[in-house]
């Protein structure tokens, strides 16, 4: 059984108090019946001595000694009387029953029995109070038994009526209550003969109070599967999403980031870690370019976005995405950076080479015409210098007409081939149109250029095999050439003068088949086209 | 003998007066013998010779209380005005004194007369008689005041 239980408790509770209860009661009693003895005694004395009273006046009036022992003896015979003395009025004399000491004796003046105003002695009578307590003692312990019956009745009848009224209902309610568990759907049931108690109210509340607990549950059990299933929504957005998209701190400390994130990481050969820079500045080629877009945007409240470079790893040397980076403050007034990086890599692929493919000639692969007016533009600022070459095959025209344009395309692609072979790292050849070529060769002088073109015609004039022919045929090239800046810094001007230089050129190439290269005159200096 | 003059003037007045108003009860008086020394005693003394605590006079001198039995009216009116107790009740406490102790009660005499007789030959002896009997051979010790 409980040691703290109620019923323990209670019949703890209930025995000590009657026990103690009994026990003042007890006492009170005792003291009570010792006085009313004391007073009965007392009362008895006197009816004592009222019957005595006479005989006693006729002894001290006599001074009779005799019949004084006589009363003195008698009265001492009583129970409730200890010792009795008499002294007769002026004179020494004093009779005494026994050897008792006189402690506080009831004293009768003894008055004359002729003169009532006179005293002729006193009785001094000395209660028996052993014989008076032992009397009360033993009706209070007749009493204190009677009591003790009665309180251990009452105790049991108390705790019985307790137990089976109040105790046993309510630990029967506590048991039923502590195992219930608030959603079960059990409720408590109320105990029998307590339908109006206060019990049976307390049941009813806490019915009441399971039936609200219960309410509650189901709708938040409901809530969270209905938390639950837009959570579901939102990660299959996110974590299938092709884009990556990221979490972070402004500081770069990553928070949160969904698959697509980690097959980037993959394709960049990085390690998935906790920061990657501000910004994700390690995954970019150029993450300064990043950083200004970004500082931009957020300074005008704009969302920050552009197309970089990712760094190049392997053989995946072009990944391109399209960055898009949101600053969200949350509701406790921290800001995050939401990041997006769409792949562009095949767009910027697609671009770049319809980009290639305006500024280079399909067939030999050099830059066409407007892929070198670029470059010219490019070139063409203060600073640079650079020879603009202009060659035109000769006997091409002839190769074409006798062996079609199939031969006419090989020869071209020998010619492409010779000049890329010739020219340095730092120069340009293209095709011009038909079969006129053009060279950019910088920072060179007449020697260095005329040394270059040499080589490159030398080898161009070189019999080329037709292998569907099974014949060697041969082409030769006349050129001109004109300076940035010394002729002009104009192109118009510039592509003028060498195209002037290479019909000199042309017009020779019979006659004087080694003057295939011709310089523009330089402004004031005619003769030098000659040089 | 002034004195004597004037106590016996007083008790001509006094049985004047007993005279005039009761015929009945004659005024009681306590005597005895005329060469008694005693002139005079107190109730208390009184009492004390006529209920045995005392055998003496005052003086020391031996005293023989007298009762007159047969006179029971003359008796009777002594003890109420001496104690205030009915005969009965005074003989009841010569019985219980007679029983345990050592007192005497008075000698009893037939009437007054036979009192003042063994009055006039014994010294010691103290009777009560009505004033109206008065001799001179006693002498008046006290009297009880109406």
């Amino acid at each position: 059984m409980n040691k703290s239980g109620l019923l323990v408790r209670l019949a703890v509770v209930i025995g000590f108090a009657s026990i103690a209860i009994g026990f003042l009661s007890t006492q009170l009693f005792y003291r009570l019946t010792v006085n009313q003895e004391v007073t009965i005694a007392h009362q008895s004395i006197e009816s004592l001595y009222k019957t005595i009273e006479a005989t006693a006046a006729t002894a001290a009036y006599l001074a009779e000694q005799d019949l004084a022992q006589e009363v003195v003896d008698g009265l001492s015979t009583n129970g409730v009387v200890l010792n009795v003395s008499m002294i007769f009025e002026g004179s020494d004399t004093r009779l005494t029953a026994n050897e008792h000491a006189f402690n506080s004796p009831v004293v009768f003046p003894i008055k004359s029995l002729f003169e009532p105003d006179k005293f002729v002695g006193q009785l001094l009578i000395e209660p028996n109070i052993e014989f008076i307590e032992t009397r009360a003692r033993q009706l209070a312990a007749e009493n204190s038994k009677a009591m003790a019956l009665q309180a251990m009745v009452v105790t049991f009848v108390a705790i019985f009526v307790a137990s089976f009224l109040i105790t046993r209902p309510m630990i029967k309610i506590a048991r039923a209550l502590h195992e219930t568990t608030p959603g079960d759907g059990s409720r408590l049931v109320i105990p029998e003969f307590h339908d109006n108690s206060e019990l049976g109210l307390l049941v009813r509340d806490v019915n009441k109070l399971l039936d609200k607990t219960e309410d509650q549950f189901n709708q938040e059990r409901k809530l969270r599967e209905e938390i639950e299933a837009l959570e579901k929504r939102f990660r299959m957005l996110f974590e299938n999403s092709l884009s990556p998209i990221i979490l972070m701190e402004p500081s770069g400390n990553i928070l949160l980031f969904n698959s697509a994130f980690g097959k980037t990481l993959d394709k960049l050969g990085l390690q998935l870690k906790k920061s990657y820079g501000s910004l994700l500045a390690e995954l970019f080629d150029e993450p300064g370019q990043l950083d200004e877009v970004v500082k931009t945007a957020f300074e005008n409240d704009e969302i920050a976005t552009g197309e970089f470079k990712l760094k190049p790893h392997a053989d995946n040397d072009s990944l391109w995405v399209q960055v898009v980076i949101t600053s969200i403050v949350s509701d406790d007034m921290r800001e995050y950076y939401q990041v997006t990086l769409h792949d562009i890599s095949k767009r910027k692929r697609d671009l770049d080479l319809l980009a290639y493919q305006a500024d280079f000639d399909k067939l030999t692969k050099l830059h066409n015409r407007q892929g070198l007016e670029k470059q010219l533009t490019t070139l063409m600022v203060p600073d640079n210098r650079f020879a603009l070459v202009l060659i035109d095959l000769n006997k091409f025209k002839q190769v074409n007409d006798i062996y079609g344009h199939k031969a006419g395309d090989e020869i071209l692609i020998f010619v492409a081939d010779r000049i890329k072979k010739t020219i340095r790292p730092t120069d340009f050849g293209g095709r011009w149109g038909g079969d006129e070529f053009v060279l950019l060769l910088k920072d060179v002088d007449k020697v260095q250029t005329r040394q270059l073109v040499e080589q490159l015609v030398k080898r161009i004039a070189k019999p080329y095999y037709l292998p569907s022919f099974e014949t060697n045929v041969v082409v030769g090239a006349s050129c001109g050439v004109a300076f940035y800046p010394e002729h002009s810094n104009e192109l118009q001007t510039l592509l003028h003068l060498a195209d002037q230089a290479m019909y000199q050129a042309k017009e020779v190439k019979d006659s004087q088949p080694d003057q295939f290269l011709q310089f523009a005159p330089l402004p004031g200096n005619p003769e030098c086209s000659h040089a | 003998m002034n004195g004597t003059i004037v106590l016996k003037m007083l008790l001509l007045v006094g049985a004047l007066n007993t005279v005039s108003l009761a015929s009945t009860a004659d005024q009681l008086v306590v005597v005895v013998h005329k060469d008694n020394p005693i002139n005079e005693l107190t109730r208390s003394q009184l009492i004390d010779l006529y209920m045995g605590k005392y055998v003496a006079f005052p003086d020391g001198r031996r005293a023989q209380p007298i009762d007159i039995d047969n006179d029971s009216k003359l008796k009777e009116q002594f003890y109420l005005e001496l104690v205030g107790m009915p005969l009965n009740r005074v003989n009841a406490y010569w019985s219980r004194v007679r029983f345990s102790g050592n007192a005497r009660p008075p000698i009893q005499q037939g009437n007054q007369q036979a009192a003042l007789q063994f009055l006039a030959t014994t010294d010691s002896a103290i009777t009560y008689i009505f004033a109206s009997n008065i001799t001179d051979d006693v002498k008046v010790v006290y009297q009880f005041d109406e």
